[in-house]
Parts: C-alpha cells; sequence; structure tokens
C-alpha cells in the first residue's frame, strides 16, 4: 500500500513536472527531426525513458535541460538507425502552414532548411528558452561555438529573409 | 520557393531584419509550430497524445531506475566574475552580430539610471540595458567588437584595487578599477583583443553618483 502512494505521488509529480512541458518537447523533437512523425516517436521514447530516471532528477527547475538531453540522445539513437535522413519539402510546407502569418510561415521554411547545426542551438535558445552556457552543456560545445553558431544562423535566416527565400528546401 | 519581392516589400523586411527585438519576435513565433492534439482535433494517425498516455500508464510498472542526476553548482562566496557570466548568460540576445546602432538618446538614458555618463565615443553600441545587479541597477552595454559583441557593465559600487581577468564559460575579458572608485567589466569572446575598447571606456566612463 505504501508502494502504491509513494508510485501515484510520484507519478503525479512526473506529470506535474514533466507535462507541462511536452508541447516545447514536441517542438524542439520536430525542429531536431523535421518529420512529425518521427518526432512523436522520439517523443514517446524519451518520456518512456524520462519516468525510468525520474527519481533521479533531483532539482526539479533542471527538468527541462534533463528532458532535452534525453529527446535529443533519442533523437540520434533513432536517426543511426535510419539509412538516411529525409526531408519531404511538400510534408514542411504543410507542418510551416498553420494559419500564421505568411512571413511566420516564410520564416519556418527556413528554419527547417537550415543546417541542424544551427537549427538545433536557435531552437534551444528561443524556443526552449536556454541559456547559452546551458546550450553548450546540452550539445557538448563551448560557448564561444554556441554563440558562434547562434549569429551565423540568425544571419543566414536575415538574409534569405530579405534575398527572395533563398534557403527554402528547394534551393538547398 | 524563390519569389521576387517588390522594392517595398524587401525594405520593410530589412527593417524587420534590422530590428534585433522585433526579428527575434518572428522567429519565437515561426519555431512555436502547431502540436498535433493542443488544438483539440488531431491528423489521423498521430499517435502523440497515445504517447503521453502510455508513458503515464507504465511509469507505475517501471521498475529500473536510471541514475540521471542533475546538481547545481555551489559557491561559498560570490566572486565578482562569475557573477558577470552570469548575467551575461541570463541576455543572449545582446548577444547578436549587428549592424544596428542603438540610438543615442537610449544609450544615455540606460546610462543616466545607471548613475553614468561617456564623455567620448567608445565604439559602435549595439543594446544597452539597465540591468539589476548585485542589488544595485547598473548599465549594461554591448559594443560591437572586431570578433564579436563585447559586453560592457558600468559597476559603480564595484571598488577594485586592480584589474582582475576574466576567463570563464568561453568568455574572455577584464574588470578594470576607475580611479576614484568604481569599476567597469569588458567581456568578449576569447580572440578579441579588448585593449582598446578598454582604453576608450577608461578615458570615457564618468560616474554621476
Amino acid at each position: 500500500m505504501k508502494a502504491e502512494l509513494f508510485s501515484l505521488g510520484e507519478r503525479r509529480r512526473f506529470e506535474r513536472v514533466v507535462g507541462q512541458l511536452r508541447q516545447e518537447i514536441y517542438r524542439y523533437a520536430l525542429w531536431l527531426s523535421r518529420d512529425p512523425t518521427v518526432a512523436e516517436d522520439v517523443v514517446q521514447e524519451s518520456f518512456l525513458r524520462a519516468w525510468r530516471g525520474f527519481k533521479g532528477l533531483q532539482d526539479e527547475a533542471k527538468a527541462r535541460q534533463w528532458l532535452v538531453t534525453i529527446v535529443r540522445r533519442e533523437f540520434f539513437r533513432f536517426r543511426e538507425r535510419q539509412r538516411e535522413e529525409t526531408m519531404d519539402p511538400g510534408l514542411l510546407a504543410e507542418i510551416a502552414d498553420d494559419g500564421a502569418d505568411p512571413l511566420v510561415q516564410e520564416l519556418r521554411i527556413a528554419i527547417f532548411a537550415l543546417e541542424e547545426n544551427y537549427r538545433e542551438p536557435l531552437a534551444l535558445q528561443v524556443l526552449m528558452g536556454h541559456t547559452t552556457e546551458e546550450i553548450a552543456a546540452i550539445m557538448g560545445l563551448t560557448q564561444g561555438a554556441v554563440l558562434t553558431r547562434l549569429h551565423r544562423a540568425r544571419d543566414k535566416l536575415k538574409q534569405a529573409f530579405v534575398e527572395d527565400g533563398t534557403l527554402s528546401p528547394e534551393n538547398t | 520557393m524563390t519569389t521576387k519581392l517588390t522594392p517595398e516589400e524587401r525594405r520593410r523586411r530589412e527593417a524587420i531584419a534590422a530590428d534585433d527585438a522585433r526579428f527575434d519576435a518572428l522567429l519565437e513565433s515561426a519555431l512555436r509550430i502547431d502540436v498535433p492534439g493542443a488544438r483539440g482535433a488531431r491528423p489521423p494517425g498521430r499517435r502523440w497524445p497515445a504517447a503521453v498516455a502510455i508513458a503515464a500508464t507504465l511509469v507505475l510498472a517501471a521498475g529500473a531506475w536510471l541514475g540521471l542526476r542533475t546538481e547545481a553548482p555551489v559557491y561559498s562566496v560570490s566572486p565578482l566574475a562569475p557573477d558577470i557570466i552570469a548575467h551575461i548568460h541570463h541576455e543572449p540576445k545582446a548577444l547578436v552580430v549587428t549592424a544596428r546602432t542603438l540610438p543615442q538618446a537610449e544609450l544615455d538614458g540606460v546610462l543616466r539610471r545607471g548613475r553614468a555618463s561617456l564623455a567620448g565615443p567608445v565604439g559602435q553600441v549595439s543594446y544597452a540595458k539597465l540591468c539589476p545587479f548585485r542589488g544595485q541597477m547598473v548599465a549594461h552595454f554591448v559594443v560591437q567588437g572586431e570578433q564579436g559583441p563585447v559586453t560592457v557593465m558600468l559597476l559603480p559600487d564595484e571598488h577594485l584595487t586592480e584589474a582582475t581577468p576574466i576567463d570563464q564559460s568561453g568568455f574572455k575579458g577584464t574588470i578594470v578599477p576607475i580611479e576614484g572608485g568604481g569599476s567597469i567589466a569588458i567581456v568578449g569572446q576569447p580572440e578579441e583583443e579588448l585593449e582598446d575598447i578598454r582604453d576608450r571606456l577608461l578615458r570615457a566612463v564618468r560616474w554621476n553618483l
């Protein structure tokens, strides 16, 4: 009985701590994979792994970075099993088109077309709110390298933004 | 999907791209892509909500625990250099390479509220903000250096006897005392030559205490 109560308490804590991050975690996985089905699979597996390791999460304030690390590891594990990375421009355009402002949609397509080493730190900073120090820890880089990638990512996006959408997938 | 922009549209976009805050807001909107299931309806075949349900169900049965731990660093004292680096980390938007120059009136306003002023040019200032730092409001601004952004913090309440180097977390810099009290923190990329900016600041900074 005591064990059941403990499990229930842990489950509630898990749902409270991890549950509130579901949407952001899914978005992060989608920006990593550029494929909704892969993102869903990666998130599913990551949540299972997160639960198994949840007792080890001592500081709930670090849950976001902890989960991101799990998702990232799971994504690279998933990709190793794939023969090659695929990107369907039609599907990406469909994802980008959710009724948002046309400029936002266009920027999404440009972000999808960014190289992964620029796309990921950008998502971690702007979407997930991580500091450069946290991004460096997550990606195994120096902070200087993170800053460089963030600057270049923005530069590339701005260039595409003002120069006729030259970063769109058909042109890469 | 190459499209030909009209000159007017191009100018509009250039204005957005030149405004870091506006461009970042657009970027954030772009990254906040729709999540399946979050709007109620979900596309057929999507397994996202099911994944969460499975995870929630399996949690009670899971018996294996991975030893993943996160530990916060503990400092018995709060030295100035780590506090400066920590402050820089909390304002990543300031660290953008840009051709933008902050309007002088905006910079002057931040300096005034930070109890300081500049009696001469210090370089191209792209960002300035009044920030809480160790219990005081201080002027924090960014000068575009040769290698990237250089963070400057004017610290009228921090009194040092000698210059203190900063070499931490991929940043290098110095905290230099000002004759009569107070100090200036100058932090940039490791390869940045900070001497010119430091000397210009030492000549220009005045306290309005």
